[in-house]
């Protein structure tokens, strides 16, 4: 009797996959803002904000995940930072971790798009009166982002694979649910056959998404 | 309205700005010319402090504009500059680039700025044009696109470096044109260029700049009939013969 049979397991699989997409969309909206800003931070007029951009992404891409996230799940405790009760503590670590460590690339990447841009646009505005804050919003950021589009689902893309990692401090991930099933059923090759093909049905429609905004932008520039 | 005293500033070791003395009049349009590398475009971009500078004094309408205390975004709001390089904003429609600083640093209500912004574009000749990203639009339709910009915000002076030598010449008269009818209207402008026709034409008087230095400085028509340096008369000459 293959996996398919085993009925009363299958009902994880859905629900893995929803915490999966849950802890991704999390940790993406959270290290496309906190990337930004820490992009910013790099490229700020003030050299302290220079320096401590510049100590977040040094420190957070020269570290594993795992160590990261075994830090924020195991050790926070010890350290008197409360993340949550225990039915949400995994879950609030595992978007922690995956936000910060995704963070540093997003914001190496948005970096360079800031600086790509034309100095000429960037004068443009501020001889209109914008201020430096105002020029960003309004000229300098709506470019950078069209620009840095594929690196950026490139970014996304890993990082939602990067959540498979979260199984390991217990979050009832898709990869969670696939050991559950496997170890129920004894059938690795299916149950971990069909995980991956669940994270291909985010993976890829993640790529067409991106794809086509590249697209749409690319008209409007 | 303007007015420079004795303006220096370095890059390294290049004097760029060499004891700069000038005065600029309400609705007074004064070109200024000078070979490359004199110190043109600092000179302007230092009126609505896009350089700095290091001594001496420059008053913008009653402004010291680099006098640490100056909110520079505010003086910046009375003075329209035109790039070389257009620099029209890619991801903007000509109209939302005119729109832009009215309602995002005047507050003004989009649909007065809509309004003034497709009457801008009128002025310029270019209505039809409003909802067209600036990829699609020729370079003089851009720079046209970039006056109207600076045009939206009233300023009390207007401010040009090179307007028209990024341009084929087609393209030059058409955003001459719209100069031409500015300075008639009585805008204060000080225009960089090398378009001779227009300094005859346009201007009231013409700067004549060399190494730093403002070398000479006299009404329009006595600088191209009689020019008093030599240097002025030999830039003249291969301009001229152009
Ligand atoms: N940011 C800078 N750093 C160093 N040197 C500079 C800088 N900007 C300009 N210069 C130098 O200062 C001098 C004057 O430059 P400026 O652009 O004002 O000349 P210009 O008269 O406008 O010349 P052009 O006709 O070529 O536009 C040039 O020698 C230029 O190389
Ligand atoms: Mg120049």
């Amino acid at each position: 009797m293959g996996i398919i049979g085993e009925f009363s397991e299958l009902y994880l699989f859905p629900n893995g996959l929803f915490i999966t997409i849950q802890l991704a969309i999390t940790s993406l909206l959270g290290s496309l803002v906190l990337g930004t800003v820490i992009a910013l931070f790099r490229i700020a007029p003030l050299v302290p904000l220079r320096w401590l951009g510049g100590g977040y992404v040094e420190f957070f891409r020269n570290t594993p995940l795992l160590v990261q996230l075994f830090f924020l799940y195991f050790a926070t405790p010890y350290i008197g930072i409360y993340l949550g009760e225990p039915d949400t503590f995994g879950f609030r670590a595992a978007a922690l971790g995956l936000t910060l460590y995704h963070a540093a690339y997003v914001a190496e990447i948005v970096r360079g798009g800031l600086l790509a841009v034309d100095k000429g646009q960037i004068e443009a505005a501020r001889s209109l009166g914008l201020t430096y804050l105002g020029m960003l919003r309004e000229v300098q950021l709506p470019q950078t982002f069209r620009a840095v589009i594929p690196p950026l689902g490139n970014i996304g893309i890993a990082l939602v694979k990067n959540t498979s990692l979260a199984a390991t401090i217990g979050v009832a991930d898709l990869l969670f649910a696939g050991d559950i099933v496997e170890s129920r059923t004894f059938r690795a090759e299916e149950a971990y056959a069909a995980v991956a093909i669940l994270y291909l049905s985010l993976t890829i429609p993640l790529g067409i998404l991106v794809n086509y905004l590249e697209k749409r932008m690319l008209v409007a520039r | 309205m303007i007015e420079f005293r004795d303006v220096h500033k370095h890059y390294g070791s290049l004097h760029v700005l060499n004891g700069i003395d000038l005065q600029v009049a309400e609705r007074e349009v004064v070109v200024v010319i000078g070979p490359s590398g004199s110190g043109k475009s600092t000179l302007i971009r230092t009126i609505n402090r896009l350089e700095p500078i290091e001594s001496g004094t420059l008053v913008v309408n009653g402004t010291p504009v680099h006098d640490r205390k100056v909110d520079v975004n505010k003086l910046r709001r009375d003075v329209g500059m035109v790039f070389q390089s257009f620099n029209l904003f890619p991801h903007l429609t000509a109209l939302q680039n005119v729109m832009l600083a009215p309602t995002k640093v005047k507050g003004i209500p989009r649909g007065t700025a809509r309004e003034k912004g497709i009457a801008l574009l009128t002025k310029v000749g270019i209505p039809e044009k409003a909802d067209v990203h600036p990829v699609r639009l020729s370079g003089g339709q851009q720079q046209r696109v970039a006056i109207a910009r600076a045009l939206a915000m009233d300023p009390k002076v207007m401010l040009f470096d090179e307007p028209t030598s990024a341009l084929d010449a087609e393209m030059i008269r058409e955003v001459l044109d719209v100069m031409r009818d500015l300075a008639r209207e009585g805008m204060t402008m000080i225009v960089v260029t090398h378009e001779v026709g227009f300094a005859r034409e346009a201007s009231n008087r013409v700067v004549f700049m060399d190494g730093g230095r403002i070398i000479e400085d006299s009404p329009t028509a006595q600088f191209f009939e009689r020019p008093r340096e030599e240097r002025a008369r030999q830039f003249l000459s291969r301009v001229i013969h152009h």
